[in-house]
């Protein structure tokens, strides 16, 4: 059996800081297959960036094991530098004093390419990120997002089997990080089992790109699923936002129906002088109940003019995992830095 | 995308594969990361030329400075050639100490030294690549200080023993450039202290060398200077075979001993800079300081 | 967000207040320039081992005193003492420059490349300029401290001749103001400068001070060197400024402007320049320096706005 992409036992990373020491990681487990795209998603100070360090052979942990395509962390980094990458939002690495040309060059030397194959790698990345334009420009005077995308590219100069993402799109205009994105998946999917290893707080990121997501707070990674296995676990119920043209009886008609857990008609929402329109929010223990309810409209003479599901959002699973939102964890977080 | 989708050098081959290099493998990866990290130091030469002012023309005349005390008080001309000599090779203490030395602690402060360590290649190959691209810069600086020195001082060289003069020159850069990776660890773990680690050895370091005069006039001093400073070791030993004319004072070592101390300090210096980068790596691993700026 | 009819009332926006963006002048320059001078100093010492601190403090230019003696002795031997207390005396003034030049330059570097601030500090309301010489004026303290121990080094270690009591005071308090200014306008010349430069401009300062070193007679008279080389010498404030302290601590010593053959001589139909000449000059080459590193500064200033230099790191 080929080994995971990352694997990830007990691990735990303590900071020795003063007044007292501070947990990052604290007893994680985590398993990535390759080919995964894995997000990380949790606020400021939870842990994801200390996780990376680790798997990218910076950092060792305090206690427990990392593998990364079965290579330990701590005895065979040169191993693992050979087949990964890493790009981190806002990083400002390199020469400023070179061109983005150049700069790449100078990363594809300390990956082993020969000099020849080293301008050739870069002009194809530089086009593939689209800095064609850019490219003989000095790397001082690139903009943030033309600044990601020729870090991007450096990530990818080594072809690495799995890429750790730290952040890509923080501080990008929503135009640079969808382009960005876009890169990213391009590049993944164009060769079978390249990994990559994302963390984020953005959650739509996570939500698009991720096959799986760990929510990660306090060191502790909380759940780990798909984004629609999350979703689902805050969602026990089915919602659905029902227009008719009338309903006659009212919504009683509806809750004495099996399998509907509520129904109300939405506040505000009615056409109050004509009441030309019903509209209402309901309850469903799943989504096969629909059914039954729309077989009874139908036997009461009620035409659905609109029917739309309600979906969760990761920040909902967050609410539900954490007790408290995105803003205010970051919030917190903030305090405790500062 | 096409291009990347096009780039996948290793087709057919996983990851198993792909991190299973051979020693030729490794060997290549680190000679082209030395030339890579050399690339910015030398083409930064070309792109801002303020640097042939501020670091050729401006240092000439603070040598020129030393030549006009020696004549102030009627020193005789080789005096003039030692202080020449001695400016041409501030040249590259000061490329050791502010590009060298200081490096590390930069190039953290940048976030560059992360993606050093992250990537595959021996450390040793960019402080390597830092030395020979300090090399450059400053061999065009001090060759320049020597070439219009003698233009306009009248410096004359009287040398009987030119390969042996060119083989101290080039082991007292190897001696002087691997103190400067020795530092470079050392000034990483002092941090933000560095910066008057590096003020602390210029001027006290120009003196125990015997900049603008032969060393053995420190007596004592001057011995331990030549014993552990390789800036007072390569200085002495070149004037003694670039000035053999010239009436050295009693207790100078002969030019050969010299050598044989560049040699060792060359040696030493790598392997210890080795040893600290390893040892440096694995506390910064430990302790978690590789990418934290401003300590 | 829709807000209903019986939300309470969203209050009234607060009225800008103008008087707040007119600033107040003399006190607004004041706290600037005492905080820039006190973020300096601790950026200087605060940060580092008070012990390295003193050991970088003093033996920098006690060191380039030191070099300058054993060249004396060297050559001289004991008939070459008698130029020691004008060596000791220059060298140690001229560690003070070097400190006042950098400054200024070091701030600019710092803050951009090392602490990436500089563009924050230069779009907050304190004035840049009052900023930039703030931070300087910690390196002058210690260039001052440095420079007063090189002196009493001298004179204890060295045997350098020093009378307290005949010090010529007014001249001295007056010469060494007027040259303080000289020095910060030269720091002001460099930091225009190095906003242009580099990340390794960082020898820029000392170069630059390094070859005025030739010119000010800091270590040897200006008459040894060639007449052109003389002429920009007694352009320069900072010859002026060590003439008019050597005068003042050393009344009626061997001076380093003028003597037999000079180009001073030539002019001025006398050897050696008076206390009032040395005032005047330097007073004069003072303001031509004052209005020259404004000048480069300002226009430095401008291009690095145009070009987008206050936020680029560089390096090599």
């Amino acid at each position: 059996m080929p080994p995971l992409a990352i694997e990830v036992r007990g691990i735990r990373r303590v900071y020795s800081a003063k007044p007292a020491p501070v947990v990052a990681l604290d007893r994680v487990d985590l398993h990535v297959a390759p080919g995964e795209f894995f997000g990380l998603l949790g606020p400021n100070g939870a842990g994801k960036t200390t996780l990376i360090k680790i798997l990218t052979t910076l950092l060792l942990p305090s206690a427990g094991t990392a593998r990364v395509f079965g290579f330990d962390v701590e005895r065979d980094t040169k191993k693992i530098r050979r087949i990964m990458n890493m790009v981190a939002g806002g990083e400002q690495s390199g020469y400023g004093i070179l061109t983005v040309r150049e700069q790449l060059w100078m990363f594809t030397q300390f990956y082993g390419l020969a000099g020849g194959d080293g301008w050739r790698r870069v002009d194809e990345l530089i086009e593939a990120v689209g800095l064609t334009e850019q490219r003989i420009q000095r790397v001082s005077t690139l903009s943030t997002g033309q600044r990601q995308k020729m870090n991007l590219a450096r990530g990818l100069l080594n072809d690495p089997w799995i890429l750790f993402l730290d952040e890509p799109t923080l501080g990008l205009d929503v135009s640079a990080a969808r382009s960005l994105r876009e890169l990213i998946v391009d590049w993944k999917r164009a060769v079978p089992g390249r990994t990559i290893l994302l963390t984020t707080h953005y959650m739509a990121e996570a939500d698009e790109l991720c096959d799986r997501i760990a929510i990660v707070d306090h060191g502790r990674i909380l759940a780990i699923g798909s984004p629609d296995e999350l979703k689902r676990r805050v969602q026990r119920e089915s919602i659905f936002r029902l227009e008719l043209d009338h309903l006659d009886g009212g919504v009683a008609t509806l809750v004495r129906l099996p399998g509907v857990v509520s129904a109300s008609e939405a506040a505000g929402a009615i056409d109050a002088a004509t009441r030309q329109t019903v509209v209402m929010n309901l309850v469903l223990e799943d989504d096969g109940v629909l059914g039954q309810v729309v077989g009874a409209l139908a036997r009461t003479g009620s035409e659905i003019l609109g029917l739309r599901k309600s979906e969760p959002t990761l920040e909902d699973v967050f609410v539900e995992l954490v007790g408290r939102g995105f803003a205010e964890s970051d919030a917190e977080a903030a305090g405790k830095a500062g | 995308m096409a291009g990347i989708i096009d780039l996948v050098g290793r087709a057919g081959i996983g990851p198993h594969e792909a991190a299973d290099w051979s020693r030729r493998q490794e060997l290549m990866t680190d000679l082209r990361s030395v030339r890579g990290r050399a690339y910015p130091r030398v083409i930064g030469l070309a792109r801002e030329p303020s640097w042939v002012l501020f670091e050729i023309l401006l240092p000439f005349l603070a040598t020129a400075a030393f030549v006009f005390v020696y004549r102030a008080i009627g020193a005789p001309q080789e005096y003039v050639g030692f202080v020449v000599l001695g400016g041409a090779l501030t040249a590259f203490w000061l490329n050791v100490i502010w590009m060298m030395a200081n490096q590390l602690y930069w190039e953290k402060s940048q976030g560059n030294l992360e993606l050093y360590f992250a990537a595959p290649m021996h450390f040793m190959s960019i402080l390597f690549g830092m030395a020979i691209g300090g090399i450059v810069m400053s061999t065009t600086r001090a060759a320049t200080v020597l070439l219009i020195a003698g233009l306009v001082f009248g410096v004359t060289f009287s040398v009987d023993q030119w390969a042996l003069l060119l083989g101290v020159f080039l082991l007292t850069l190897a001696a002087l450039y691997g103190l400067g990776m020795v530092l470079a660890s050392l000034f990483l773990v002092w941090g933000r202290e560095a910066w008057h680690m590096g003020q602390m050895l210029t001027e006290p370091v120009y003196f125990v060398s015997g900049l603008n005069f032969p060393v053995a006039r420190l007596g004592f001093l001057g011995a331990l200077s030549v014993a552990f400073i390789p800036l007072a070791t390569g200085l002495d030993a070149m004037r003694q075979l670039a000035f053999t004319d010239a009436a050295f004072p009693l207790g100078t070592p002969d030019p050969l001993l010299e050598v044989a101390i560049l040699t060792v300090m060359t040696v030493v210096s790598i392997l210890a800079a080795r040893w600290m980068l390893i040892t440096m790596e694995r506390r910064a691993r430990r302790d978690g300081r590789l990418s934290i700026r401003w300590q | 967000m829709a807000v209903s009819a019986t939300s309470a009332p969203v209050p009234a926006p607060a009225r800008f207040d103008f008087a707040k963006a007119e600033g107040n002048g003399i006190r607004d320059f004041l706290r600037t320039f005492a905080v820039a001078v006190r973020l300096g100093w601790q950026l200087e010492a605060n940060w580092t081992d008070p012990l390295l601190f003193f050991i970088y403090s003093v033996a920098k230019p006690v060191s380039s005193a030191l070099i300058l003696v054993v060249m004396l002795e060297v050559i001289g031997g004991p008939s070459g003492r008698a130029f020691r207390p004008f060596v000791v005396v220059g060298s140690a003034l001229w560690s003070f420059v070097v400190s006042g030049i950098a400054g200024l330059a070091f701030s600019i570097l710092e803050d951009r490349e090392r602490f990436r601030m500089l563009k924050y500090v230069y779009v907050s309301p304190s004035d840049f300029l009052t900023v930039l010489v703030g931070r300087g004026v910690a390196r002058v303290g210690v260039g001052l401290a440095g420079a007063a121990i090189t002196v009493a080094v001298g004179v204890v270690v060295l045997g350098v001749p020093f009378d307290l009591g005949s010090v010529n005071w007014p001249l001295f308090v007056t010469v060494f103001l007027l040259g303080l200014w000289s020095i910060v306008a030269v720091g002001l010349l460099m930091a225009g400068v190095v906003i242009q430069t580099r990340q390794e401009s960082w020898s820029y300062p000392e170069a630059f001070a390094g070859a005025l070193f030739l010119v000010a007679g800091a270590v040897f008279p200006l008459a040894v060197l060639p007449a052109l080389v003389q002429v920009i010498g007694l352009l320069t404030p900072l010859s002026w400024w060590i003439a008019g302290i050597r005068e003042a601590l050393f009344p009626g010593g061997p001076g380093s402007i003028g003597g037999a053959g000079s180009v001073f001589a030539g002019a001025f139909g006398h050897a050696q320049p008076g206390p009032l000449e040395i005032v005047l000059a330097l007073m004069a080459t003072g303001a031509i320096a004052t209005l020259g590193a404004v000048a480069v500064f300002r226009v430095s200033d401008r291009r690095a706005k145009q070009a987008g230099l206050y936020d680029r790191t560089t390096g090599s």
